[in-house]
């Protein structure tokens, strides 16, 4: 009786230290493939768009899918900034700033390039996916 | 007893993992953050740091510097218990008062002075009267386009009598200035900001902080290279959107700073023509012969008063000012999209890139 208690309490035991080097097999597994999906998402994005207002990140966009972004800010959100993504370009295409100084912008698309609205406080910059030599900053 | 096969092995490669992941982390990285509050434009403040808690600390040191320099050189705004530039223009019973200020807005105003006759009289900071005519002219016209309009020659030319920076004295010692123009006032644009970002860099510089890079609405000034030994790219926007090329000059800099005064970061449109504001002082119109102006240089005050001086001279007497002085290279674009470069602009062009 004690035996055969003490032999069911072996094979558990090695099936539990089965289990667990599956489990450890799994994890490791899931770490890898998040370590991949990390760097795909970090690195491998490819050309992308961040838009900030007031220096805090609103949005990422990639250069790569045409798309259209209502920047929204003032106190009841009225005030508007439309991003336009096409073909690998960023542009202002409408804002309702009184200067529209941002619109009046050239369509950017290489690392560092930005557009500014000072009345919205907006700020959209390109950031390259590991362009060699890219500029640190475009003034 | 049955050992786990994986689990030796399984905690080594969590290990090697592991420390991979440490390893990156305490490699200084690159931050970025933004402020709108200062100098009435964007400021950028780009480092390598080893922690965003670092990062943060430097640019709170920054954004504060920057802060107590905006205050005190601002004409636009009073602070509570705190002589500034605005409460130098101001008038009391029709005289401007005898003001005791900071001994920053001292040294700022007798730079301002030596920088008058640097520059042939071409910045000069006791324009107030002809600039807050264009800057009532444009704020109307930007915020009522249909109704957009120009000074008159009339109002121009009045203001313009109130300008002879001799009217403002300086009292070093007592640490006091006045105008003794009633109708003068100071506008201290063409040089505060240049000068407030050289300050806070000299700041940085004497705590020791080095990979850093402040760009104030165009005002850029590096604080040492990139940890790595390499120097910092910076590309000078082209404003023309047919050119091909991105960038007029893509520059390499180590502890220099880069300067741009350019038509069209500010401007309003009157019939359909394009005001920008940097006002001549000869014609006390916005100066047409550039889109842009670069000035390379090591202090970036004097890059700040140098391409407002250039954007306001002829190319001629630019280049020979520019030649004259020692380590000062400038970049010209002229609406036609050509460029000019002093003789020595190349030695900070990047070969890896143009």
């Amino acid at each position: 009786m004690m035996q055969d208690v003490k032999n069911r309490s072996v094979e558990k035991n090695s099936r539990r230290l089965f289990r667990n080097d599956m489990i450890f097999i799994v994890v490791l597994l899931l770490l890898v493939t998040a370590f991949g999906l990390w760097i795909y998402l970090v690195r491998g994005e490819g050309d992308r768009v961040v838009v900030t207002i007031d220096g805090k990140e609103i949005g990422t966009y990639s250069l790569a899918e045409d798309v259209t972004v209502e920047i929204r800010t003032g106190l009841q959100n009225e005030e508007l900034n439309l991003l336009v993504i096409k073909d690998g370009k960023a542009y202002v295409e409408t804002a309702t700033c009184p200067d529209g100084i941002c619109s009046e912008h050239k369509p950017i698309s290489r690392e560092g390039e930005s557009i500014v609205c000072l009345p919205h406080k907006v700020v959209i910059t390109v950031y390259a996916e590991n362009e060699k030599d890219a500029p640190d900053i475009v003034v | 007893m049955r050992k786990s096969f994986f689990r030796w092995p399984g905690i080594c490669v969590a290990l090697i993992l592991l420390s991979g992941a440490v390893g990156c982390g305490s490699k200084s990285e690159k931050y970025s953050t933004y402020s709108f509050d200062y100098f009435d434009t964007v400021s950028v403040i780009t480092g390598y740091a080893d922690s965003q808690e670092q990062f943060d600390d430097i640019a709170e040191s920054i954004f504060s510097e920057l802060s107590e320099y905006h205050k005190l050189f601002t004409i636009y705004d009073r602070f509570e218990k705190m002589e500034n530039l605005s409460t130098v223009n101001e008038l009391k019973d029709g005289t401007h008062r005898v003001v005791t200020v900071d001994p920053r807005i001292i040294d700022m105003l007798l730079y301002a002075k030596d920088m008058y006759k640097k520059t042939d009289e071409t910045v000069n900071v006791a324009m107030g009267s002809v600039l807050s005519v264009w800057h009532d002219y444009r704020t109307e016209g930007t915020e009522n386009p249909s109704e957009a309009k120009l000074p008159t020659v009339g109002e121009l030319t009045e203001a313009a009598k109130h300008t002879d920076i001799n009217h403002m004295i300086i009292d070093e010692e007592a640490c006091t200035v006045t105008l003794t123009d009633p109708d003068m006032t100071l506008d201290v644009g063409a040089i505060a900001k240049g000068y407030a970002v050289e300050m806070v860099a000299r700041f940085l510089e004497e705590k020791g902080v080095t990979g850093y890079l402040l760009n104030v609405g165009g005002n850029v000034r590096t604080i040492g290279g990139k940890p790595n030994g390499e120097k910092w790219l910076v590309g000078i926007e082209n404003p023309k959107e047919e050119s091909e090329e991105s960038y007029l000059a893509y520059l390499e800099l180590s502890g220099e700073s880069l300067v741009t005064s350019g038509s069209y970061q500010r401007y309003y449109v009157v019939d359909g023509k394009r005001y920008h504001h940097i006002i001549d002082p000869e014609t006390l119109m916005p100066s047409e012969d550039y889109v842009s102006v670069s000035v390379v240089c090591k202090n970036s005050a004097d890059g700040d008063a140098l391409s407002t001086a250039l954007f306001c001279m002829g190319l001629e007497e630019g280049m020979a000012l520019v030649e004259s002085l020692t380590d000062t290279e400038a970049l010209w674009m002229l609406d036609d999209g050509t460029c000019y470069e002093s003789s020595g602009f190349g030695k900070y062009k990047s070969e890896t890139k143009k």
